[in-house]
């Protein structure tokens, strides 16, 4: 009677079927991967822990129109100084991102290299962020005219930074970033060529395709440039940006203000002379439009 | 001799199948969704079904991370923007086998499944023809069927309603083992 009633009550679902033995394979997708933690690869100027999946090329174009303080309506809204880089990546596997772009700030050529360490997870692998290994490579073509002769290694600089970045639940994403830039070339004997920065990002998703995201670079204080005015050190300031995510379908369009008028990371990172308080703001978005170039492997259907 | 003792064998073997739970892990389905815009394609091979004979009911399930799209974008957005499957993490089917079916003679039956579906937080009653092979070994059950997603609260925005098909065409095969 009993082991008959027990018969029963397992039977009441036919899913319970399933429960009895699961098999290694499925043991082993047990492990959930957080994805979306950000919308795009960058949340304005800084990096996301995100990549565009394996397969897939990324371009993407980014524009600044001028400061609204300086003279906003004569240069027509900022839009006679703008600021633009366009870039194409590509991921050849799901950890690996590698891309290249150019930008009128400085004129300069950038490569960068994505590397996806640890991937946030859930399940019988607990890991509670993502890491994510960024570096950039930057070619200044900028004519120099201070009458000096230079190297052409005095062309490149350098950024490396290690994001590490959570997805708390559906909505709230935040990321740190520890990052180190390199100049081969500075102004005086005073200044550092290497800055030590911690990036702080965020966003927050008030409907599935809309989003707010910010970001703040927190520079050691020792990161100056020579003021011709006041003929001193003056210390340059941190990039602050907020801004809007719109996604729709094949591509994602982020709306921002920044008082960061470069696009390459040592510009925006740690050549940022204009302030919020003084109406340094520049307005500015991001596109990027995704292309798959290698279809991902799809099931076959059983031949019957 | 021999062929006393298989055909035996034989005749036990499908009484006791006759009398069992079939079991899959491994069903395939595919929803196929076309416009003049895109073509929208999934597949997942990773859907558990259990097709009970005494009782004459089946029931799958198929966790939505699961589907493999063509576009790696795609894939991120159903389960982000469209099932939540982080949220709603299965579709689940639980239903009748409508038609008579003899599961100890080999052959080709056409039945109805009628049941509910479980999908996105809503359950919906779901009526779809389905072909069900009995063979030697085990039992293969195919359906064809059509769904529209917005009966499952899947909103799908004005900006890419011209991308998603209205209707989605689903495929399901599954090959059963007895459990």
């Amino acid at each position: 009677m009993l082991s008959l009633f027990g018969v029963a009550k397992a039977q009441d679902d036919l899913l319970d079927a399933l429960d009895t033995k699961p098999t290694e394979t499925e043991k082993k997708k047990e492990i959930k991967y957080t994805t979306a933690t950000f919308k795009g690869t960058r949340i304005v100027n800084m990096q996301s822990p995100e990549i565009p999946g394996k397969g897939v090329m990324q371009f993407m174009f980014m524009h600044r129109f001028g400061a609204v303080n300086d003279d906003f309506f004569y240069n027509f809204f900022g839009l006679d100084q703008a600021s633009v880089r366009i870039s194409l990546d590509y991921s050849p596997t799901d950890w690996l991102n590698v891309g290249f772009g150019r930008s009128s700030v400085t004129k300069a050529w950038d490569g960068f290299l994505k590397i996806k360490m640890l991937r946030q997870s859930t399940g019988d692998r607990n890991m509670p962020i993502s890491a994510v290994l960024y570096s950039t490579l930057n070619y200044t073509t900028l004519r120099f005219n201070d009458g000096l002769p230079h190297n052409e290694s005095d062309r490149l600089s350098y950024s490396h930074q290690l994001i590490l970045a959570r997805k708390f639940g559906d909505r709230f994403s935040a990321e740190i970033v520890p990052t180190l830039v390199h100049y081969n070339l500075v102004q005086t004997k005073a200044q550092s060529n290497d800055v030590l920065a911690l990036g702080f990002g965020g966003r927050i998703k008030i409907t599935q395709r809309l989003a707010i995201t910010g970001e703040y670079m927190l520079q050691m204080p020792n990161n100056t440039y020579f003021d011709e005015a006041t003929q001193a050190e003056v210390p340059f300031n941190n990039a602050l940006s907020i801004g809007f995510d719109i996604e729709t379908g094949g591509h994602v369009f982020q709306l921002h203000l920044t008082n960061s008028r470069g696009l390459i990371d040592p510009q925006w990172i740690g050549r940022t002379p204009g302030s919020w308080a003084n109406g340094d703001i520049y307005f500015g978005f991001n596109i990027s439009r995704v292309f798959t170039i290698v279809k991902p492997k799809t099931p076959e259907e059983p031949a019957w | 001799m021999k062929t006393y003792f298989f055909s035996a064998l034989l005749i036990v073997t499908v009484c006791s199948t006759s009398a069992q739970t079939f079991i899959t892990r491994n069903a395939y389905i595919k929803f196929f969704g076309s416009t003049p815009m895109e073509n929208i394609e999934a597949v997942s091979n990773q859907t558990s079904s259990v097709l009970d004979v005494a009782k004459g009911e089946v029931a799958f399930q198929v966790l939505l991370n699961s589907f493999t799209f063509e576009k790696a974008l795609m894939q991120e957005h159903f389960n982000e923007n469209y099932v939540e499957s982080e949220k709603y993490p299965k579709c689940i089917f639980r239903g009748k086998i409508v038609g008579a079916v003899d599961y100890a003679k080999p052959g080709t039956y056409k039945v109805t499944l009628s049941g509910k579906m479980n999908l996105h937080g809503v359950e919906k009653d779901l009526d779809v023809p389905a072909t069900i092979i009995v063979e030697k070994d085990g039992v293969k059950l195919s359906s064809e069927f059509k769904m529209v997603p917005e009966d499952y609260k899947i909103a799908i925005p004005g900006a890419v309603r011209d991308k998603i098909a209205k209707e989605m065409a689903v495929t399901v095969k599954a090959a059963y083992k007895p459990a």
